[in-house]
């Protein structure tokens, strides 16, 4: 098992190589190295000003050694930022230490966002707690609600509820997230008929100060109870759109998991003993339908932090996927780099836990 | 004629009894009456889905409506009418919400600000959004089989390095990149749009192709071809692959479902196709969201609905596709 366990934790590492080579490589690519397409539309800025704003961050070097610095295994000196307040151009060379150690990917150092300075990881980490509010909350709702639904189906299987929860699964499945949210914001936010819940953002922007800062947890210290209503009225319409288009799938995998494990010989066994239906569904059958759908659940780890993309950008909710829309528009490349590399690295460190896990769980599985 | 051990050879050999030849006319077992090959046993499986005959015709009459839809239709989606004809009601602003459904003239309602006729835009949305999702996911399995199949058939290093490609390209999340790559590329050329779908959505079928070949490739008749001298091109494309094909195909339709809708997105946020030149479902309603405030839910309304009935017909037609290409992957 530990055997396993390493070669596979080592499997992982050319993977990690090529992913953080990958996202470089894809922002290289996008931005042909030049990511000065916002100073086109700003006549003021002169080609001097371009040049020493391209000699600041390093990005005249060959992309080697841009990669390199990036990736933190070569040069010691820290990246330089600039600011450009209102469109004005001001080059400040901070030749300071910088906060996070060591720079480069491998310090765990992501770099300054090349739109406004700050620290990328700063950047990612204030995005995280709205995303993982907003699909922790969907996640377990879903899961919830396609576990017992989808057993259900599997043992009472052809029954009407089957088959009006396969049609179901089926609309689910062809439904666009964004569509979706523009229609629950279309009658259920803005009046016609009803409206009960805001159609964007996180909180009351009138009454509630800016999630994150200080004066938000003292409003929530003195006022737990409007401040957790109000998230929630927030949440609602984001989180059923994501329950409704997420359901389907894992629902429908609970399902055959638990058909699958229904026809196996030791439910016929458990049966033919004469013990109660209930006891067979419970004890012998969900239980091991239970190994593959564990597994799975591992495997959703990564999206409840890279966020729903398509959800946040429709309902403005200030999360990680509204970022990367943001930062696109921004041509923001470090932020963008950072938010790849961050989500493609969750994916390779789920898909090993997956593993892992279910080298653990099932007796069953060799992998020698 | 293809080859002996190609397409032409039954997919159930095992199971389904072979043809009797020279059965006497009106005898009263229905197999020996006629030879079937393995697609005109799928289709007989097919027809018998009544569920995916009814997807299969969404999808059709969509594509139909694609094709001679624009012709049917008076207005142009791309001629703004000037002056504005506001509907009664709205004839103030220009943050007009529209007309209606139902409005004569216009029974699907117009947009709002430029007062677009709704049905047209929808009808000639049609065109670009089936032809890259067709188009798209049509390339991706191309460059999948060829990966896929190069990986499993040499296995090796071959197959290490390319999975490993695999690997970081499904590591990263690819919606994120479409649209950078959407973005920076495309600048609203759909043949550009229709490529970056293929070049992100190959790894799947890939991942596919490859676990059919691992198995195919240690079958007799691949031994025989070899045997016999034909070269490794030859015996990947023309010998297994079209063993390979059934899955092949219901994963190809299905990932159109999923190409139309990642499209209609990527163009809903402005970076896909340009809805000043060539309307797609997702262009169609990119603005309508400013205008859900104003009552003007039918905007968003009808191009979605667009997609989604196209979605379903094509995701049943591919549940339909999967139990009659491959009768034991059943659930």
């Amino acid at each position: 098992m530990l055997k396993f366990i390493l070669r596979r934790t080592l499997l992982a590492i050319p993977v990690l190589i090529g992913i953080s080579f990958a996202c470089f490589g894809i922002m290289y690519l996008a931005t042909g190295g030049n990511p000065t397409s916002r100073f086109a539309q700003n006549p003021r800025v002169t080609q001097e000003q371009i040049a020493a704003w391209k000699h600041r961050w390093g990005l005249d070097q060959p992309w080697p050694i841009q990669y390199c610095k990036w990736l933190g295994a070569c040069g010691d000196k820290p990246f330089l930022i600039n600011a450009l307040p209102g469109g004005e151009v001001e080059i400040l060379g901070l030749d300071i230490d910088l906060p996070g150690g060591d720079n480069g990917l491998l310090h765990g150092d992501l770099g300054y966002s090349i739109n406004d300075g700050r620290p990328v990881t700063d950047v990612i980490a204030e995005r995280i707690p709205p995303t993982l509010i907003l699909m922790v909350t969907a996640w377990v709702i879903w899961v919830t609600v396609a576990f017992i639904a989808g057993v259900y189906a599997a043992v009472r299987r052809y029954s009407a509820f089957d088959s009006a929860f396969t049609i179901f699964n089926y609309v689910g499945f062809s439904l666009p997230t964004f569509w979706l949210g523009l229609m629950l914001i279309a009658f259920f936010a803005v009046g016609q008929p009803v409206k009960w819940f805001p159609a964007s953002g996180m909180w009351d922007a009138r009454t509630v100060p800016i999630f994150g800062t200080d004066a938000y947890w003292e409003f929530f210290g003195s006022n737990p109870a409007y401040a957790l209503t109000d998230l929630a009225r927030h949440l609602a319409l984001p989180v059923f759109t994501l329950v409704v288009v997420s359901v389907a799938y894992d629902s429908r995998f609970i399902r055959s998991s638990m058909l699958d494990a229904l026809n196996q010989d030791y439910v016929r066994t458990a049966r033919a003993k004469g013990l109660p239906e209930r006891r067979v569904v419970f004890r012998h059958a969900l239980r091991n339908a239970l190994l593959p759908v564990v597994t799975n659940m591992a495997l959703e780890i990564p999206f409840l932090f890279s966020g729903a993309i398509v959800t946040e950008q429709i309902f403005s909710w200030p999360g990680m996927g509204r970022q990367f829309i943001q930062s696109v528009g921004h041509d923001d490349t470090t932020v963008l780099m950072g938010i790849l590399v961050v989500g493609a690295t969750l994916v390779v460190f789920a898909n090993l836990l997956a593993d892992v896990l279910y080298a653990v769980v099932d007796p069953r599985v060799r992998y020698d | 004629m293809r080859s002996r051990f190609g397409a032409d050879a039954p997919l159930i050999e095992e199971t389904e009894p072979e043809p009797l030849p020279g059965a006497p006319e009106g005898a009263d077992y229905e197999v020996a009456l006629v030879s079937l090959n393995q697609w005109q046993l799928a289709w007989r499986r097919f027809r018998r889905h009544r569920l995916a005959l009814f997807g299969a015709g969404l999808f059709l009459t969509m594509c139909v409506i694609a094709i001679i839809g624009p012709f049917l239709l008076p207005y142009d989606p791309l001629d703004i009418p000037y002056p504005v004809q506001y509907c009664p009601g709205s004839e103030t602003q220009l943050a007009a919400p529209g007309c209606p459904p139902l409005t004569p003239g216009h029974p699907l309602g117009t947009t709002g600000s430029l007062q677009l006729d709704l049905l047209t835009l929808v009808v000639n949305g049609a065109r670009l959004s089936l032809l890259i999702g067709v188009g798209a996911s049509l390339f991706a399995a191309t460059i999948g089989a060829i990966v896929g199949g190069v990986a499993g058939y040499f296995g090796g290093w071959v197959d290490n390095l390319l999975m490993r490609l695999v690997d970081v390209m499904l590591s990263l999340p690819t919606l994120f990149v479409i649209i950078l790559f959407a973005k920076v590329f495309g600048q609203g050329d759909w043949r550009v749009i229709l490529v970056v779908f293929a070049i992100l959505g190959w790894m799947g079928i890939a991942r596919l192709v490859r676990s059919l070949f691992l198995s195919l490739r240690t079958e007799a008749f691949v031994d025989a071809a070899r045997a016999v001298g034909v070269g490794d091109r030859r015996i990947i494309f023309r010998h297994i692959l079209p063993n390979a094909m059934s899955p092949i195909i219901v994963a190809t339709t299905l990932s159109v479902a999923y190409v139309i809708i990642g499209e209609a997105f990527v163009s809903f946020l402005g970076y896909g196709v340009d809805a000043h030149y060539q309307p797609t479902w997702g262009n169609a309603l990119s603005k309508a969201q400013n205008y859900l405030q104003l009552g003007n839910w039918w905007w968003a309304f009808f191009p979605g609905m667009a997609i989604v009935l196209t979605v379903l017909g094509i995701n049943f037609m591919g549940d339909g596709l999967r139990d009659a290409l491959d009768p034991r992957s059943r659930e």
